[in-house]
């Protein structure tokens, strides 16, 4: 083997280590035994494997509960993509008067923070009616919540070619079929990660359902975890292995989709 | 053809979707997320917000309230959680804003008096007097009392409580030959006590086992100070007494017990439930002042046998008392029947069985007095010792502002505990100073003129209505058929954003920006808000716990930025390729990227530990000795910085996917005129990265300008304000303070600071980042 090859793996190995760490933490405090929390001799106690059990019987309907979250997921980020490929593409690639005045303002609202907005927001919605729906969760993220990802948007079409949708605007297409047929099927890498990015936002959002969900059959999964944080008694080792279940199908899912994710990518890339 | 049509079709349901008003966007919303929420108060339904305190308790809960429903046939309750102990409790306060029903709620007795002081809670008097069976004398007087107002009218009823005590290790303190507190003794009995049992147990020159394993927040620290005789506030409430020798010398004792005689350590365990404390890992003989709730948590303690006593007294003896209310807000649709569940929570039925499971002191002292609570068979022994206690036990001041106060002290407390050359006095004279300074501004607060009613929704309006008139003069002007068309389906494609931006980004803006001109708390309706004028923005001008946040977030920032952004950058150019090994490593990279906050936050206490962590037991190894991490002041930022680091799995995927699309040919050409692998990566792949690089350091810097969650979770600001980062600032004076006015000047005020950040960023890293020109060159 050559050196340069051995130093890449240990330093892939280090890596791993350093990053994989919380991974592990979490699995091992999550057999550890009712109430003993981790010490000296913590992984020689880790076998407490009905944890699990019990962590699923406490978060309630657990099948329930996914669908919930996938539910608001699946949603965000449709919407997500959806609105922000498609002003990204109106502010890269149509042009009319105010579009600087609109991307002005795109950049504007990127330095607006959550926290400040949150209770008009939260009148806004109890106008409408919608607490205790999806609604709050879902709608500000699919109306384009993160201008973000306009922008980023915008950059990548701005950098594909000119001539691209401009055979087809001139043959009578809409903008919106441009987008549709041409733009969008270019556009993979972009998509997958914004969708990326709204996954993880989305998936662990806690503030918005704490705040807007109120029947228990409504909750979703990282309130059902909040839930096991209580003012006597937080049951760590069964917190940790709830946030196991929650995590690990996550990391599975990221580890088969990146290959897709790349190939998608290098597709995208040699089209261009 | 079928593919064009249905574009067609698209592009018109988000035309229309744009065009519509609000009712449209509701309709489809409701259309897609099932039945909408009761928006009106309904008689027939009691709306009880509760929190589960311990797992057992909710289907207790359940039962009664399904009992309930029995007893009044047509009546429907709806059992509501609030949502766990982190963040939880602030649910109720968003309800409020909003007007809707609930008819029971819980609240800490500390934010009581901000409650009745907004008006945000109903008069129970008048059901108490008519309740024939109703007896306030089953009730504890003095947690009775903590529930009325001025004119002495209940408002709530006490649900458990729990005094702070001193939790002891028998085994520890008969090993050292030290007898067993007694009811009545002292500092010195204590320090004596202390001294035999310090100890380095495995002799590497480090103190491993401690006298006394101390707490550190607010209400567990003024026993002492009540002990020494001294006071928080003066009986008129107006002024702060913490200056005062009989304070001064309090936090003395708890210095030198920390700093000079080493006797004592920080129990970290209380915030950081993953680790075992001190005390539970028999490394302390003593651990305090502290409540009722660690019973529960110590029932798994096998190693050793533990009890509890009173604290040790100085002058006089004194406690503390934690203790939550269960009121009736007064968006109540049916205050009587409201009136009847809480009787049923406060009954001996749900009190005796609360008790059971160890849910702290029963509101009923005659089921506190029985087995259900005093548990002969279970450790502690002496459980009578929280009723034995409760003759000198005491609440803070009712202040309606005390969350600032405890804010406002907390930071030089902190100051005092953790900081082994702090000037005591000085430190305490500043306490009372700030304490003051605020007791006087509010004292002024209470005079301002309300808003006239309704000025907040017309000036929102007239905004709106400003704005798309301004949008309709714009289009009018002429313009060709084609340039016509062409802004028509602009509009129509930038139609779901635009109505986002309105909705949930400028509408709320402008709201906020109404508010900062007032004086608003959450509690009371909106119409209450009194108007203020500029006074929000100068007072940030003079805010001394402002200036430091300011400080830590831009510390924050300018360090995590660009630190992150390397690291990112390195590890996606070094795990780029394919394979399995990579893409394993990629995998493991982005692991804490979707831990969520909550939990990586307990992780990160746990590792960074200055005693047992992971961290320095890691540089111990290499001889160094490491600092106190989230326990230091100077090291609390650069702490948070390594845990910025550690979540740069997101950054590091986007290079990764930009290093895909890097033009082949071009870093070939490069190596084919002989650049070395430095060169080609400097002069080719870098500047073909650099719009990524940007788009990296932008999003990195609106993250670091928010960031919020670690910090809620892990330090909640301290240790004194030097991790009160702006966002948790803006929360905090929101929520906490009930100050949502001045809450609203500080998000503008980071608003403002973000843009101009992200404006510097941007126009001084202009010439550096090419975008591919013409997109010709792909």
């Amino acid at each position: 083997m050559k050196p340069a090859r051995a130093a890449w793996i240990a330093s892939a190995l280090l890596v791993a280590l350093a990053f994989g760490y919380p991974l592990y933490f979490l699995l091992v405090t999550s057999l550890q035994p009712e109430g003993q929390g981790l010490d000296a001799g913590s992984l020689a106690r880790a076998t407490h494997f009905e944890n699990y059990a019990h962590a699923l019987a406490q978060m309630g309907d657990f099948p329930r509960l996914l669908g919930n979250t996938l539910l608001v997921t699946v949603l965000s980020i449709a919407g997500q993509l959806f609105t922000c490929s498609l002003a990204g593409y109106a502010l890269a690639r149509v042009r009319f008067r105010g579009r600087e005045l609109c991307f002005a303002l795109v950049l504007a609202s990127m330095c607006f923070p959550d926290t400040v907005g949150a209770i008009a927001r939260f009148l806004l919605f109890r106008a409408l009616g919608l607490v205790d729906t999806y609604a709050p969760l879902v709608l500000p993220t699919v109306l384009g919540g993160a201008p973000l990802f306009i922008f980023l948007f915008r950059q990548y079409y701005r950098s594909l070619p000119e001539e691209l949708g401009e055979a087809a605007r001139v043959d009578g297409c809409s903008h919106f079929a441009i987008w549709r047929r041409v733009m969008l099927p270019l556009s993979r890498p972009m998509l997958v990660t914004v969708g990326l990015f709204t996954f993880l936002a989305t998936w662990n959002d806690f503030w918005a359902p704490l705040v807007y969900l109120l029947s228990p059959e409504k909750r979703t999964l990282s309130l059902a975890l909040a839930g096991f944080q209580r003012t006597y008694d937080t049951a760590v080792e069964c917190l940790m292995a709830a946030s196991a279940v929650v995590l690990v199908p996550c990391v599975v899912v990221y580890f088969v989709g990146q290959r897709l994710f790349l190939r998608g990518v290098r597709v995208a890339a040699s089209k261009g | 053809m079928r593919g064009r049509y249905h574009a067609r079709n698209v592009e018109r349901l988000a035309f229309s979707a744009g065009r519509g008003k609000l009712a449209t966007l509701a309709v489809l919303a409701c259309a897609g997320f099932g039945e909408r929420a009761q928006a009106a108060p309904r008689g027939d339904r009691l709306v009880v917000m509760a929190e589960q305190q311990v797992l057992e308790s909710w289907p207790l809960l359940e039962e009664i309230a399904r009992r309930f429903e029995a007893a009044e046939p047509g009546l429907e309750v709806d059992l509501y959680d609030e949502g766990g102990a982190v963040g939880g409790r602030d649910k109720i306060k968003f309800l409020l804003a909003g007007e809707l029903q609930v008819d029971v709620a819980r609240i800490d007795i500390s934010e009581f008096a901000a409650f009745v002081r907004e008006g945000a809670l109903v008069d129970l008097q008048p059901f108490a007097d008519a309740d024939p069976d109703f007896h306030a004398g089953d009730i504890w007087p003095f947690a009775l009392d903590a529930c009325r107002d001025a004119r002495g009218h209940v408002y709530g009823l006490p649900s458990t409580f729990t005094p702070y005590v001193m939790y002891y290790n028998r085994d520890l303190l008969e090993q050292a030959g030290v007898p067993l507190p007694r009811a009545d003794w002292t500092w010195d009995d204590l320090l004596a006590a202390a001294r035999k049992v310090t100890r380095d147990t495995d002799g590497d020159g480090r103190i491993d086992q401690y006298g006394i394993s101390l707490t550190q927040w607010l209400q567990a620290v003024v026993p002492w100070i009540w002990q020494n005789g001294g006071e928080l506030v003066s009986a008129d409430l107006q002024h702060s007494r913490l200056g005062e020798p009989e304070a001064v010398e309090a936090f003395e004792f708890l210095h030198r017990l920390l700093h000079e005689e080493h006797v004592a350590s920080f129990d970290a365990s209380f915030a950081n439930q993953i680790s075992q404390g001190l005390f539970q890992a028999g490394k302390a003989a003593f651990y305090g002042p502290v409540g009722y709730w660690e019973t529960y948590r110590f029932r798994s303690i096998s190693g050793f046998r533990w009890d509890v006593a009173p604290l040790p007294q100085r002058k006089t003896a004194a406690t503390s008392v934690a203790m939550t209310v269960y009121v009736v807000p007064r968006t109540s649709a049916n205050p009587a029947r409201a009136w009847r569940f809480l009787r049923e929570m406060v009954g001996p039925e749900y009190q005796t069985r609360l008790a059971r499971m160890g849910n702290g002191v029963p509101a009923l002292v005659d089921i506190a007095h029985s087995n259900a609570f005093l548990k002969p068979d279970v450790p502690p022994q002496s459980e009578q010792v929280f009723l034995d206690v409760l003759p000198h036990a005491r609440l803070l001041p009712p202040l309606a502002n005390w969350k600032k106060i405890e804010s406002l002290c907390q930071s030089e407390l902190e100051g005092i505990l953790l900081v082994r050359d702090t000037d005591v006095p000085a430190a305490c004279a500043r306490m009372a100073a700030k304490t003051d300074e605020f007791l006087a501004r509010e004292r002024v607060r209470g005079e301002r003129p309300r808003a006239p009613s309704g000025v907040l929704e017309t000036s929102l309006a007239a905004s709106a209505i400003a704005l798309a008139a301004f949008l309709l003069l714009r289009r009018g002007r002429r313009e060709g058929p084609l340039a016509r068309a062409e802004a028509r389906s602009a509009g129509r494609l930038l139609a779901p954003w635009a109505a986002g931006f309105l909705l949930f980004l400028l509408g709320p803006a402008i709201g906020s920006l109404l508010l900062s001109l007032c004086d608003w708390s959450p509690l009371a309706p909106l119409a209450d808000a009194r108007f203020v004028g500029a006074d929000n923005f100068a007072r940030l001008f003079h805010d001394g716990t402002f200036a430091s946040s300011v400080r830590a977030t831009l510390v924050y920032a300018a360090a995590s930025v660009p630190l992150s952004l390397a690291l990112a950058l390195g590890l996606a150019l070094l795990f780029s390729s394919e394979g399995r090994l990579a893409a394993s490593v990629r995998t493991l990279i982005f692991v804490p990227a979707i831990v969520s906050p909550v939990i990586l936050g307990a992780l990160w206490r746990w590792i960074l530990d200055p005693e047992r962590g992971a961290a320095n037991a890691l540089l111990a190894k290499f001889g160094l000795e490491g600092p106190r991490w989230l326990l230091d002041p100077h090291w609390v930022v650069p702490s948070f910085v390594l845990v910025s680091l550690w979540s740069v799995g997101a950054q590091m995927l986007v290079f990764v996917a930009a290093l895909q699309s890097v033009d082949r040919t071009l870093v070939e050409a490069a190596r084919i005129d002989g650049a070395g692998r430095w060169r080609r990566l400097l002069h080719v792949t870098l500047p073909q990265l650099s719009p990524v690089i940007l788009f990296n350091a932008i999003t990195g810097t609106v993250a670091a300008f928010q960031v919020f969650a670690q910090p809620y979770v892990m330090t909640q600001g301290g240790p004194g304000d030097a991790s009160r980062f702006l966002a948790l600032y803006v929360y905090e004076t929101g929520f906490l303070h009930f100050d949502m006015g001045y809450a609203s000047a500080v998000a503008w005020a980071l608003c403002v600071l973000l843009c101009l950040a992200l404006g510097v960023l941007v126009l001084s890293t202009r010439r550096f980042v090419h975008y591919r020109a013409g997109g010709g060159a792909a």
